[in-house]
């Protein structure tokens, strides 16, 4: 059933779009990720245009983050104080991201910096967290219990050296507010840039670089990614005209079914496992990318209307 | 199916009454609605041509129909390769290429007229005149590129030729179905029909028709590029308020 879509100007079949929201919901549900780096990805390959599936996925992620941040709202899981100052961060970031976005998209070579985007750090996050994960797997298999740090450790020296240091009582934490600002800025780019809310690199910088305890760095960084994401979907609105609030609704109601049941299935598999098959996941969509930036295009002119497409 | 007839009955009346090589067309439709389950649209037209009064045409006539879409800037890219990667580095803009064309016959072109009869008039795709914008002002584009902005575009089903099939009704009648993709962009649009007879023109004429996004559509759309701010502010509000719901509906 075909749906013409205002913003995009296109028509797409309903079902595909409700099918792909359910599938990369799917993932996201067993993995506990946005899945942001997937739904971007699979809406260019399968013909939206690629400014048009950033912005819209932007708008996807904030409807897609709601229901996870209340639920760790509830719980106690959010540590506002410092949500707010990566916030702060992340507003200045999406709007460098925004227009750096609008800018190359002039040039025509939007496509190109997103590819780029995509290889680099989903390329380095996927490759850091198989390691990881695998170094893990095998630890447990030969029954090593790694030694944990002791909190005071947790800091390198340049990090207490920084100025503007602020208390975090949620995160127990003192520190420099111009970390927390630094991550959310350019989490907050990603998040303009790529139509990602920017979960996996937001999270092992919360653990590793900030030292933030686990229970609250997932409802913390689902926290920020709303405002951020939202604040994108704004910019983006008013640079590019790019939000498509159907094609994004429509992606949600696939999501919203399809992590129901990634969930359930996410919950047979052990840690590690889930981490491992996630970055193989992530390493895919790398090669994938990586891979057409490569091989020469059977295809070497686009065409695109001046100042819009 | 109504309309059809008047159509046709005033084709008759006015065939009638013709002078020489009248020629007379209409839509089926002038005015194409883009909504919410578009998936393209078949622009149908009639025509009808008479030589005179006492005789009418009974004898073999072309048609060629051209349908031409409002017209946009258009940048077309070259990648090359930089280091390991392809790029876009070249790129040249039509000011003012249609967004659409097309070119329906009732036979091929080649059999229809000779290549400087169509090319005196523009028709088709090797003689459309396009121009390129250079450093030297406007000019006529690179070759490879204006090949690729045309073979681009056909890909898209937006430029068309020998593609839409000009059918003989009978008595001076003919009819076209010609394809309107769903990727249509929307404006005013120009209809020229030319009837050839023994490779050279004999009549022509040219009717408008409009393609817009209509009710919902047309709302949603003037509403993102009029109020851009606010249509933002909508689009986080359905988000948070979806959002929400999914969440209320996802714990049951």
């Amino acid at each position: 059933m075909p749906l013409y879509l205002p913003i995009a100007e296109l028509s797409m079949n309903i079902f595909l779009v409700i099918g792909m929201g359910a599938v990369v919901g799917f993932l996201s549900g067993m993995f506990g990720v946005g899945g942001g780096f997937l739904m971007t990805p699979l809406l260019i390959f399968v013909g939206v245009p690629p400014a048009v599936a950033v912005a819209t996925e932007s708008n996807e992620i904030t409807a897609a983050s709601v229901s996870g941040a209340l639920a760790h709202w509830r719980r106690q899981g959010v540590d506002v104080k410092m949500g707010m100052v990566l916030i702060a961060g992340g507003a200045v970031g999406s709007f460098i991201g925004a227009q750096v976005f609008t800018y190359l998209r002039s040039l025509g070579q939007v496509d190109l910096m997103i590819s780029l985007a995509y290889v680099l750090f989903l390329g380095s996050v996927g490759g850091l967290m198989f390691w990881e994960s695998v170094r893990a797997i095998i630890r447990q298999r030969k029954g090593i219990v790694p030694k944990p740090t002791p909190r005071e450790d947790r800091h390198k020296a340049w990090i207490h050296a920084l100025p503007l240091k602020m208390r975090f009582r949620k995160s127990r934490l003192y520190i420099s507010a111009l970390l927390p600002l630094g991550i959310g800025m350019f989490v907050g780019v990603l998040a303009a840039i790529m139509g990602v809310g920017g979960g996996f690199v937001m999270v092992p910088a919360m653990i590793y670089l900030l030292g933030m305890p686990t229970n609250v760095v997932v409802g913390t960084s689902l926290f920020q990614i709303i405002f951020v994401t939202a604040l994108t979907t704004i910019f983006h609105s008013v640079n590019t005209q790019t939000v498509d609030i159907f094609l994004a609704v429509l992606l949600l109601f696939g999501a919203v079914v399809g992590a129901q049941v990634g969930a359930r299935m996410g919950l047979r598999l052990k840690a590690e496992q889930l981490r491992a098959l996630l970055a193989l996941m992530v390493l895919l969509v790398c090669v994938k990318m990586g891979f057409d930036l490569v091989v020469e295009p059977t295809e070497l002119f686009s065409v695109g209307e001046a100042g819009s497409h | 199916m109504k309309s059809l007839l008047t159509i046709l009955a005033t084709m008759a009346l006015l065939l009638s009454g013709g002078s020489a090589y009248a020629l007379v067309t209409d839509l089926s439709n002038k005015r194409i609605e883009i909504r919410y389950s578009f998936n393209g649209a078949d622009l149908i037209l009639f025509g009808a041509v008479g030589s005179s009064a006492v005789d009418p045409v009974n004898d073999d006539f072309d048609v060629v129909i051209v349908v031409r879409g409002p017209e946009a800037e258009t940048v077309v890219r070259q990648k090359n390769k930089v280091g390991p990667i392809w790029v876009n580095t070249d790129n040249l803009s039509f000011p003012s290429a249609p967004g659409y064309y097309a070119v329906a016959a009732s036979r091929s072109l080649a059999d229809i007229a000779s290549d400087a009869v169509f090319a005196s008039y523009g028709i088709g795709f090797d003689h459309l005149p396009i121009l390129a914008r250079t450093s030297r002002g406007l000019a006529a584009p690179e070759p490879e590129f204006r090949a690729a902005l045309f073979r681009l575009q056909a890909s898209r089903d937006l430029y068309r030729q020998e593609r839409d099939d000009v059918t003989h009704v009978g008595e001076g009648l003919f009819k076209t179905d010609i394809r309107l993709p769903a990727n249509v962009p929307v404006g005013e649009f120009l209809v020229e029909t030319f009837i050839f007879k023994d490779g050279g023109i004999i009549a022509r004429n040219r009717i408008p028709l409009t393609v817009d996004k209509e009710g919902f559509e047309r709302a949603a759309y003037d509403f993102a590029h009029g109020y851009p701010f606010w249509y933002g502010i909508t689009a986080v509000l359905v988000a948070l308020s979806a959002g929400w719901l999914a969440g209320v509906l996802g714990k049951k």
